[in-house]
C-alpha cells in the first residue's frame, strides 16, 4: 500500500543530504535543448549533472541504474497548481497580495507523491483564482519526505496571483450568503487598477519620508508611514521584484490587463489558462508575455466557450512561450499526455511539446538555469519513462531530483505486494488463534 | 466620665485584632500530615515523613524525627501514602461553558462593500477567561481527583482567542481561586468563517499586520508623549492597546500550535517579533526537535493524542492512523524528553476523564514517570513564574498538595485527599467493584415531586451505559441535564443541573429504582422533595 511506502521514504529522507550521486546508463537520452542520444548516459555528482554521453565510466561505489530501453527525460515542471498547501484562497476580500503560499505549505500532501509518480519534479503551486488580487505563489521541487523549508526553491522569481473573469466576480466568501465586490469585469479591472493606485500612493509617502529622514535636516517629529504588508507587496510587484501570474480566458479582459501592467510599469509573465490566447498572439509576442494553459479542455465555462486544442502549438508557432500545468493534483500525473496532444493538435515535433512541460515551464519561472533541460550545470532533476514519454501508452517507471531517486515504480509495487502478503499472514493468524 | 485603663486597654486589643483580622481574609486550618512518604521534586523523596500545612502555606516538612506537631494541628494520619505536589495543568478549558454554535443566517444577503468591513477577530483579544468561567462541583471534583489542584485557564475561540487566569482550585467561588490574572494572550492558527482572515494564509499576514502595527502605535505614542506639540495626537486603538502589553511590554504570549507546521509559524512570528512566547498544543513537536531547541521557546505538550488533519499518518489507511493514535504520537513526550527537551504536559484538547489515561499511555511509550511529574509541577509552575509559591514541597510555598495511595500515575494508584490553599478536600472513591447493575432504568419516566414549592410532574429521560446514568428531565421551565448517575444495584444516584429563574442549580438525587419505579429524594441548597416515578412504557409514546 501507499502508506507503508510513504512511510518507509519519510524514514529513509529525514535526514537531510546534499544532492546525491548517481550514474543513469545506456538510456534513451531525451535531453530537449540539445537533441537526442540513443543510448547514454547521465552522470550526477552531488546533484549536479556532471556528464551527459555515451559510455561514461562509472566512479567507484557510486549507484548506477540501468535505464537499457527506456527513456530519460528531464523532470517535468507543473507552472499552475494548488498541491502542498492548507487553503487555496483568502476569498474574504478581493485583494490580499500580502497573503503567501509560503506560509501554508504541507509537506505531507499525498498528492506530492502521486505528482512524482507521473514525473513531476518541480512544481509552482498558487494562490486560487477567487481573487482580483490573490496571494505570492511558491515554486517546489516534490522531494516527499523531506521538510517543507528544504523543497522550496529559492532561485525562482517572485509570482503575485492576479485573476479575472468570471472566477474572481462571482466568488463568495464559502456560501455565507454576502456578495463581495466586485461582481462584473469592470469591477476586477478597477479594483486592481485602485489597489495598484493606492500602492503608488503609499511608496510615494515612504520615499518622501526617506528623502526627509536622510536629508541633511531632517524635520523634527519625522514619523515614518505606517508599514502595509498588503501595499508593500504590491510595492514589491510595481518595482519589479515580483512578475504578475494573471488567471484570464478571454481575449478583451487580458488585453485590458496587458494595458494596466503598461500603465503602472510592472510586469506579466504569463496568463494561465487563457483559452482565447490564440486570437492575441501579436499582442503576447510583442510583451513577451507567456501563456501556462491547458491542452485539449474547453467550454467547461462561459468564458472557456471559445476555446480550441490547437491553441498550444498556434500560440507556439506564433513565438509564443507556452507551458502546460495541472491546476490541480489530478492532471499534474499525466503532463506528458497532454504534451502529446499538442503533436496531434497543431502538429509540433517531438522536442516542441516536450519543451510544454520541461524548459518553457522553467523559463517561465525563472530557473531554467537550474532545471528544465538535461545540461551539464544543471540538477539532476529527472524522469524515466518505459516508452517514449509522448507516446500513449508511456508509463514513468522512477523521478529523480538532485541524483536522489523519489520514486521507484517497481520498488513501491514490490513493497506493495509484499504489504498484502504479511496482510493475509496476519489474518490468517488472527483466525487461526481465534479458533 | 473617667474611661478606665484596662476598657481602653481592652478595646485597643480589639481594635488591632479586628484589623488584622478583616484585613486578611479567614485564618485557614492547621494541618499535619503524618507518616507519608513525601516526594517534594526540589529535593530527594523523605520517607516517613511530615508536613505541617498552616493557614495555606506549607509551614515545615521532613522526617518525622525532624519536624514538629503543633498542638493545634488536625492530625491526618497518612500510613502508606505519597505526598505529590498538586498537579498543575497549564492549559485547560474547565469551568468554560462550551461556545455557542452562531445560527447559521438563512442565506440573507448583506450589503455589498466596496471596503471591507470592520472586524470581528479584533473583539476577542481583551475576553478574559475569568470574565468567561462558571466554576461547577462537578467539574472540580474531576480534576482533584487527578490530583489537579492548579489550572490555567485557557479562552479557546478565535485567532486571538483571549486572556487566560491562573487558578489554584480550591472551592467554587472565583474570585478566592484566582492566583494571577491575566497570565497570557492565547493565539490560535485558526480563521475567522464570515470575515477576513478566512484561510490560514490570511491569519498568518494578519498576525504579521498586527504586530507590524502594534510596534508602529507604540513607537508613535512615545514619540508624540516626548514633544507633543507640532504633532497629531495619535489616535486611540483598544485593540492596539491591549497587543501593547504583549508584543511591546512583552507579557507572555500563547501560540496554540496544531501541527509541525504550526510550530515553524509560531517561532517564525516569535522570532520576527522577539516575542516573550510560549508554544502550546504541539502533539508533533517530536518531529521538528531541532527547531524547538535552537528557538528555546517553552514548550507546553499536550496529552492529547489525535493526530491532526495534516498528519501523513491519517490519510493513508485505517491501520495507520490506529498506529498513530496508539503509538506514534503518545510518544511524543518521551521522544522529547529523549532529545533533552524540556517541557509541560497539559490536558488542552481532553475531557477529563481522559488525562489520567493518556498520561499513563505517555509513560508506557516512554517518558520516566518522575519527568512526567515535573513536567506537571515544577516545570510549569517555572513557566508561569509562580516557582517562588507552586510547584514542589517546600515551606513557605502554598500547601497545594496530593496525597496518593500508591506511586503518582500508577494503574491502581488513587488520589486520597487533595490539599489546596491548605485546604483540605476529601476525594470520594467509586464504591469498588461495581458490577455492571442487571437492572435496566434507561428510558423515558413520568415523574411526581412533592416538596417545598408543591407538587410538580416532570417527565424523565434516562441513559444508561453500564453503570454509568445520564439523561434530562424536562419541567415547565426547561430541559435540564442529569450526569454523573450511577446506579449500583438497586441504588440509584445522579446530578441535575437545573435554571430557575436565570439562576444555576445542582440537585442531588438519591434513591432507589427498580423495573419499572424510582423513589428518592431530591436534595438542594434550601431543602430537599420527594420524588416517584413511574416507567412510561414504549407503547404509549
Amino acid at each position: 500500500m501507499l502508506r507503508f511506502f510513504v512511510l518507509s521514504s519519510l524514514a529513509a529522507f529525514s535526514c537531510f543530504s546534499f544532492g546525491q550521486n548517481l550514474l543513469i546508463k545506456n538510456g534513451i537520452i531525451l535531453t530537449v535543448t540539445k537533441g537526442t542520444i540513443p543510448k547514454g548516459d547521465v552522470l550526477i555528482i552531488g546533484g549536479i549533472i556532471k556528464q551527459i554521453g555515451e559510455n561514461i565510466p562509472a566512479p567507484e561505489g557510486i549507484k548506477i541504474i540501468d535505464a537499457t530501453g527506456k527513456y530519460v527525460i528531464p523532470g517535468i515542471i507543473d507552472s499552475h497548481t494548488h498541491i502542498a498547501l492548507i487553503g487555496t484562497n483568502e476569498s474574504s476580500e478581493p485583494i490580499t497580495p500580502e497573503v503567501k503560499m509560503r506560509d501554508v505549505l504541507n509537506a505531507e500532501d499525498t498528492s506530492i507523491y502521486t505528482a512524482l509518480s507521473g514525473g513531476v519534479t518541480m512544481v509552482h503551486t498558487m494562490h486560487g483564482s477567487a481573487n482580483p488580487i490573490g496571494g505570492e505563489n511558491i515554486v517546489l521541487k516534490m522531494k516527499w519526505g523531506k521538510t517543507s523549508e528544504e523543497m522550496i526553491v529559492h532561485e525562482a522569481l517572485r509570482t503575485l496571483k492576479f485573476a479575472l473573469g468570471e472566477n474572481p466576480k462571482q466568488a463568495n466568501v464559502a456560501g455565507m450568503g454576502t456578495l463581495r465586490y466586485p461582481q462584473s469585469r469592470m469591477g476586477v479591472n478597477a479594483i486592481i487598477r485602485r489597489e495598484l493606485s493606492k500602492a503608488k500612493n503609499y511608496m510615494e509617502q515612504w520615499d518622501r519620508y526617506l528623502r526627509a529622514k536622510r536629508s541633511k535636516n531632517p524635520p523634527k517629529n519625522l514619523t515614518p508611514p505606517r508599514k502595509d504588508l498588503r501595499m508593500e507587496q504590491l510595492a514589491d510587484l510595481l518595482r519589479g521584484k515580483m512578475v504578475a501570474r494573471c488567471h484570464s480566458y478571454r481575449a478583451d479582459e487580458s488585453l485590458e490587463f496587458v494595458s494596466l501592467s503598461k500603465e503602472f510599469g510592472f510586469k506579466v509573465a504569463c496568463f494561465e489558462h487563457i483559452p482565447e490566447a490564440f486570437k492575441i498572439t501579436k499582442e503576447l509576442a510583442a510583451e513577451g508575455i507567456g501563456i501556462s494553459i491547458f491542452l485539449d479542455s474547453w467550454a467547461y465555462k462561459v468564458e472557456a466557450s471559445e476555446g480550441i486544442a490547437y491553441n498550444a502549438a498556434y500560440c507556439t508557432q506564433k513565438g509564443i512561450l507556452v507551458s502546460l500545468n495541472s491546476d490541480g493534483g489530478e492532471r499534474i500525473r499525466r503532463l506528458f499526455n497532454d504534451a502529446a496532444k499538442a503533436m496531434k493538435y497543431g502538429g509540433l515535433s517531438e522536442d516542441e511539446a516536450l519543451k510544454l512541460v520541461t524548459i518553457n515551464p522553467a523559463v517561465q519561472l525563472g530557473v531554467d538555469r537550474i532545471a528544465g533541460s538535461l545540461e551539464v550545470g544543471k540538477q539532476g532533476d529527472i524522469a524515466i519513462f518505459n516508452e517514449h514519454p509522448l507516446s500513449a501508452y508511456t508509463r514513468c517507471d522512477m523521478t529523480i531530483i538532485e541524483g536522489d531517486v523519489y520514486f521507484d515504480r517497481a520498488q513501491y509495487l514490490k513493497e506493495r505486494e509484499e504489504m498484502e502478503k504479511k496482510k493475509k499472514e496476519d489474518e490468517l493468524k488472527k483466525k487461526g488463534g481465534k479458533k | 466620665m473617667k474611661i478606665s485603663k484596662s476598657l481602653l486597654f481592652i478595646s485597643f486589643i480589639a481594635l488591632v485584632f479586628f484589623l488584622t483580622a478583616s484585613s486578611s481574609a479567614r485564618v485557614g486550618p492547621t494541618y499535619a500530615i503524618v507518616n507519608c512518604k513525601i516526594i517534594p521534586i526540589s529535593g530527594p523523596p523523605i520517607e516517613n515523613g511530615v508536613i505541617i500545612i498552616r493557614d495555606g502555606l506549607i509551614e515545615s516538612l521532613g522526617p518525622k524525627e525532624k519536624v514538629y506537631v503543633p498542638e493545634d494541628a488536625e492530625v491526618i494520619k497518612a500510613d502508606s501514602l505519597f505526598a505529590y505536589p498538586g498537579l498543575i495543568d497549564i492549559h485547560t478549558n474547565l469551568f468554560l461553558e462550551p461556545a455557542k454554535e452562531e445560527p447559521q443566517r438563512p442565506g440573507a444577503i448583506e450589503a455589498m462593500a466596496a471596503e471591507p468591513q470592520a472586524p470581528d477577530w479584533a473583539k476577542q483579544v481583551d475576553s478574559s477567561a475569568f470574565q468567561l468561567i462558571k466554576p461547577k462541583k462537578s467539574d472540580i471534583e474531576n480534576f482533584q481527583k487527578i490530583g489537579i489542584t492548579t489550572v490555567l485557564v485557557v479562552p479557546e475561540k478565535g485567532i486571538y482567542a483571549g486572556q487566560s487566569v491562573l487558578l489554584n482550585i480550591n472551592g467554587d467561588k472565583k474570585e478566592t481561586m484566582v492566583i494571577k490574572n491575566p497570565v497570557a494572550l492565547h493565539i490560535n492558527f485558526t480563521t475567522e468563517r464570515r470575515a477576513y482572515p478566512s484561510s490560514l494564509m490570511g491569519t498568518i499576514a494578519l498576525l504579521r499586520q498586527s504586530f507590524l502595527d502594534t510596534e508602529y502605535y507604540s513607537s508613535y505614542k512615545s514619540q508624540f508623549s516626548k514633544s507633543s506639540r507640532g504633532q497629531k495626537r495619535p489616535e486611540y486603538d483598544p485593540f492596539l492597546e491591549t497587543l501593547s502589553q504583549f508584543v511591546i511590554q512583552k507579557k507572555p504570549i500563547f501560540f496554540n500550535c496544531q501541527n509541525q507546521e504550526d510550530i515553524k509559524r509560531a517561532v517564525g512570528l516569535i522570532e520576527e517579533f522577539k516575542l516573550n512566547g510560549f508554544i502550546t498544543g504541539a502533539n508533533e513537536a517530536w518531529r521538528v526537535p531541532g527547531l524547538i531547541k535552537k528557538a528555546k521557546v517553552p514548550l507546553l505538550v499536550s496529552l492529547d493524542f489525535k493526530p491532526p488533519f495534516t498528519s501523513i499518518y491519517i490519510n493513508q489507511s485505517e491501520e495507520l492512523k490506529e498506529k498513530a493514535e496508539k503509538e506514534i504520537y503518545p510518544a511524543n513526550s518521551a521522544n522529547l524528553y529523549k532529545e533533552g527537551i524540556k517541557f509541560a504536559l497539559t490536558s488542552h484538547g481532553l475531557k477529563s476523564s481522559e488525562v489520567l489515561e493518556n498520561i499513563q499511555k505517555a509513560i508506557k511509550a516512554g517518558l520516566p514517570v518522575e519527568e512526567a511529574l515535573r513536567a506537571m509541577t515544577i516545570i510549569p509552575a517555572e513557566y508561569l513564574g509562580v516557582s517562588d509559591i507552586l510547584g514542589s514541597l517546600e515551606p513557605g510555598k502554598i500547601a497545594n498538595l496530593i496525597l496518593t495511595s500508591g506511586e503518582i500515575f500508577g494503574e491502581k494508584t488513587k488520589v486520597e485527599r487533595v490539599f489546596v490553599d491548605g485546604l483540605s478536600f476529601e476525594i470520594k472513591q467509586p464504591p469498588k467493584e461495581a458490577k455492571p447493575s442487571a437492572l435496566n432504568v434507561a428510558g423515558k419516566w413520568k415523574a411526581a415531586i412533592s416538596g417545598p414549592m408543591g407538587e410538580m410532574e416532570m417527565t424523565v429521560e434516562l441513559m444508561q451505559e453500564g453503570n454509568a446514568i445520564t439523561g434530562n428531565i424536562s419541567t415547565e421551565m426547561g430541559k435540564w441535564e442529569i450526569s454523573d448517575g450511577l446506579l449500583t444495584g438497586n441504588e440509584l444516584t445522579f446530578t441535575i443541573s437545573a435554571t430557575i429563574m436565570g439562576e444555576r442549580m445542582e440537585i442531588a438525587f438519591s434513591g432507589t429504582a427498580q423495573k419499572d419505579s424510582i423513589e428518592g429524594i431530591l436534595s438542594f441548597s434550601g431543602g430537599s422533595a420527594k420524588l416517584k416515578a413511574t416507567r412510561i412504557p414504549d407503547m404509549d409514546l
